[in-house]
């Protein structure tokens, strides 16, 4: 696969990935262009031993889970509330709220939800994550009632 | 009912313009740029140290054994320093990208807590050996002087000495570990989402 159809076929996803773990979509923008230089990077050396979706998703995913050390320059606190809001205008609030929720969730709970969310299938995201299928089910199970909880509170 | 929303729905409504390739892989030079730089700094930096302390040696011929094993001792503090540098850091470049979550936390775990170890340790390695070998090095012209001399010479060398030792080396460590530590349980708090 050509790098070109990849990302085009995977910009979205992988910006959604990052959207859902920050919040933020400046950060988010950043996150997913650093994901796709480290697969324009790496491509080549891809040796097709798991499928190219879980190939991008765990390199997305670790560079998220990787960005806490950048975290600290970065804190929520430091950026405007505004700017924030504003930029997000056009879009429901319902799915502000849901990308909300979501980076609210602890890290790895929020890499799982977003790739459910995506429709890659629970094996696949067992072998993204690293833990075994059933466990990503419950997991999943538990993640959608909590959401489901927090848009009840918000009389949805 | 609550329950009827469809997140998955939701989701997908989120979008980002895509940068156009050419934008992201100009992206790619400033991204490797800022990686590399300040571990080329600190290689220049003191290879043209290491350098400077072999041309005293060649121009200034020094006689005494002491000022030789000096000189020898501060660069080899210097060399020591900068392999255990570069290779922390080449680790942490060659980090796999495509293990799972859960095995590349533990990776990045296990190579803070490494890199911990290593700033301590090759820390005051670097300092004993660098006072050791200005120690030396200095013997062969203060003995020269007059005793007055010597004796201030190494007074003043071991107040600077004890400055470094006492005020700036814990100052970097404490420095180092704060932002390391922060790093490390935060590493672990995540591993453990994982366990239960």
């Amino acid at each position: 696969m050509v790098f070109e159809d990849i990302y085009e076929l995977y910009w979205q996803k992988i910006f959604r990935l990052c959207m859902g773990y920050v919040n933020n979509s400046e950060l988010a923008q950043d996150l997913a262009q650093e994901t796709f230089i480290i697969v324009w990077q790496q491509l080549p050396k891809f040796r097709h031993e798991s499928g190219i979706g879980t190939w991008i998703f765990r390199i997305a995913s670790n560079n998220c889970l990787k960005q806490i050390e950048k975290e600290k320059k970065f804190s929520k606190a430091d950026l405007p509330v505004n700017l924030e809001e504003k930029k997000q205008e056009s879009l429901e609030p319902q799915i502000q709220l849901l990308y909300q929720y979501i980076s609210e969730l602890p890290e790895t709970d929020r890499i799982i939800i977003s790739l459910e969310l995506e429709e890659v299938k629970q094996a696949e995201i067992a072998g993204i994550v690293g833990l075994s299928e059933s466990n990503i089910r419950v997991k999943i199970h538990r993640i959608k009632e909590k959401l489901t909880k927090r848009f009840k509170e918000n009389g949805y | 009912m609550a329950t009827d929303i469809d997140f998955k729905n939701l989701w997908k409504q989120q979008t980002a313009e895509k940068p156009s390739i050419e934008e992201l892989l100009g992206k790619l030079k400033g991204f490797k740029k800022e990686n590399i730089r300040k571990l080329v700094a600190t290689n220049i930096l003191l290879i043209i140290t290491c350098i400077f302390i072999g041309l005293i040696w060649y121009y200034y011929q020094p006689q005494m054994l002491t000022t030789k094993i000096g000189i020898v001792v501060v660069i080899l503090a210097m060399v020591i320093f900068l392999i255990a540098y570069n290779q922390l850091f080449m680790n942490f470049y060659r980090l796999d990208n495509n293990l799972t979550n859960n095995e590349y936390l533990q990776s990045l775990y296990l190579l803070k807590n490494r890199q911990k170890f290593m700033q301590t340790t090759m820390l005051n390695l670097y300092f004993i050996l660098l006072f050791i070998g200005i120690c030396l090095y200095m013997y062969e012209y203060t003995s020269r002087m007059k005793l007055i001399y010597a004796i201030t010479t190494y007074v003043v060398t071991f107040v600077w000495i004890a400055i470094n030792w006492f005020y700036l080396r814990p100052k970097t460590i404490k420095k180092q570990q704060a932002k390391i530590n922060g790093l490390i349980d935060k590493f672990e708090e995540i591993n453990n989402q994982l366990k239960d």
